[in-house]
């Protein structure tokens, strides 16, 4: 697992590369933490993570994701998930996690 | 080993209503399509060849009991859920056959749903049987007792005639019971809960870790768990909820998910994951859904070899 973080104008962006699960949960979750803190710092209400390049993501890494729902809320930083792939939409669906965050088909903001 | 699911449902036990009972029969007849069947086996071929299992059966809706046939003659039994009435009464037919009346029961707490089925347990009436109950909870005994005060049960504690014995256990440490060896886990859960490990004299192992919440800000504990499943021949585990119910509106509630379940059975290399202490608002269309998916997440996951994975319902039997 890699990840990336580009701060855009609107939004900081986070490129996960790879799998998400028990080798790597660790140091997906001090990624979101600090895209989380970027956004903050810089005034930015986003975080979106971009799921293009990720395979998939086992139960750690959703777990991981609601964790960084919290510290965002706490940043006032907003959390979603951008273009997942086949697989990891199965896996949004059957965890329900579908129902817990906005998942948009691409990484730009539509407002 | 021989595991036998005398109930399976969490929290509260359930019944079809009549209405549901109707709906499965007209929905069968649809499906027939005007087919003659020679007799009712006949029949029954039909439905377990062309029905869903949620179409033409029923998850059943006692709560938590689980038979082991294991060691060396005694029987086996976690949990006092309200599936232990059947089970009782089958052990006494078997007794009659000349099996020995020595019941070894292991608590994974003293909830209501896993203690409500000792008050109807009718070997307990029985002089010549001995009842072992062994917990990790110093307070099992006093669960037991107070269920069956006054206020609760017309039949107190005290007017049962077996030869009832309390044994604590100690979590961590390994116990033989009767030719079975059994390991002791704790679990997050209200008032605590506990796994047990069960290892026969073959070497086969079954894990029975109900009412165990696997928490978000606690995934570092999970390498415990790992170990405790490590190459089980069969994992019986909590899929109360969906994963996001879990860490969301029920979190803190003590329960786990599907997936959570086939992610710990993956690293722990186990053989065979059976989901179980189904939420009672599930009808069996939801459970066979839950299952469904959960095999998809396995093969979606899957990195070494393959995890079976089973629903368990009320009278299933699992070889090991
Ligand atoms: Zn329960
Ligand atoms: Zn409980």
């Amino acid at each position: 697992m890699d990840y990336f973080l580009d701060r855009r104008e609107d939004a900081v962006i986070v490129a996960v590369h790879g799998r998400v699960d028990e080798a790597s949960w660790e140091s997906f979750g001090a990624g979101l933490s600090e895209a989380i803190q970027q956004a903050q710092q810089s005034g930015l209400g986003d975080v979106i993570i971009d799921l293009q390049k990720l395979d998939y993501m086992s139960s750690r890494g959703l777990r991981v994701l609601t964790v960084a729902k919290r510290q965002g809320q706490e940043a006032s930083v907003t959390i979603s998930l951008a273009s997942p792939n086949e697989v990891m939409r199965e896996i949004l669906a059957i965890s329900r996690y579908d129902k817990l965050f906005t998942i948009t088909e691409t990484i730009e903001i539509r407002r | 080993m021989l595991v036998r699911f005398w109930g399976t449902r969490g929290s509260l036990p359930v019944a079809p209503t009549a209405m549901a009972i109707r709906h499965k029969i007209a929905n069968a007849l649809v499906a027939a399509d005007g087919r003659r069947f020679e007799n009712s086996a006949d029949a029954e071929r039909f439905v377990d060849r062309e029905l869903s299992f949620a179409a033409g059966s029923h998850y059943g809706g006692a709560t938590s009991c689980v038979e082991l046939e294991a060691g060396n003659g005694s029987y086996f039994i976690c949990d006092m859920g309200s599936g232990l009435r059947s089970f009782g009464l089958d052990s006494m037919r078997r007794n009659a056959a000349g099996h020995k009346k020595t019941y070894n029961f292991f608590l994974s707490h003293l909830h209501w749903d896993h203690i409500m089925g000792f008050p109807f347990f009718a070997p307990s009436f029985d002089p010549e049987a001995t009842i072992r109950i062994h917990a990790a909870h110093p307070d099992a005994e006093q669960a037991l007792r107070r269920q069956q005060e006054e206020i609760s049960f017309p039949v107190p504690f005290d007017w049962l005639r077996a030869n009832i014995e309390f044994e604590q256990l100690t979590p961590g440490k390994s116990h033989e019971v009767d030719g079975v060896r059994i390991e002791t886990k704790l679990q997050q859960h209200s008032h605590d809960s506990y796994g047990y490990r069960f290892t026969d004299a073959d070497g086969r192992a079954v894990i029975y870790s109900t009412d165990s919440e696997h928490k978000l800000d606690k995934m570092d504990v999970e390498a415990a768990f790992i170990e405790f499943f490590r190459n089980a021949d069969l994992v019986v585990f909590d899929t109360m909820y969906s994963l996001a119910e879990s860490v969301s509106m029920k979190e803190d509630w003590g329960h786990s998910s599907n997936m959570v379940a086939v992610d710990l059975c993956h690293e722990a290399g186990a053989k065979k994951l059976a989901l179980f202490h189904h939420e009672p608002t599930y009808e069996d269309e939801d459970i066979q859904r839950m299952h469904e998916e959960s095999i998809r997440y396995e093969e979606l996951t899957r990195e070494g070899s393959p995890l079976e994975v089973i629903c368990s319902y009320d009278g299933l039997e699992v070889r090991v």
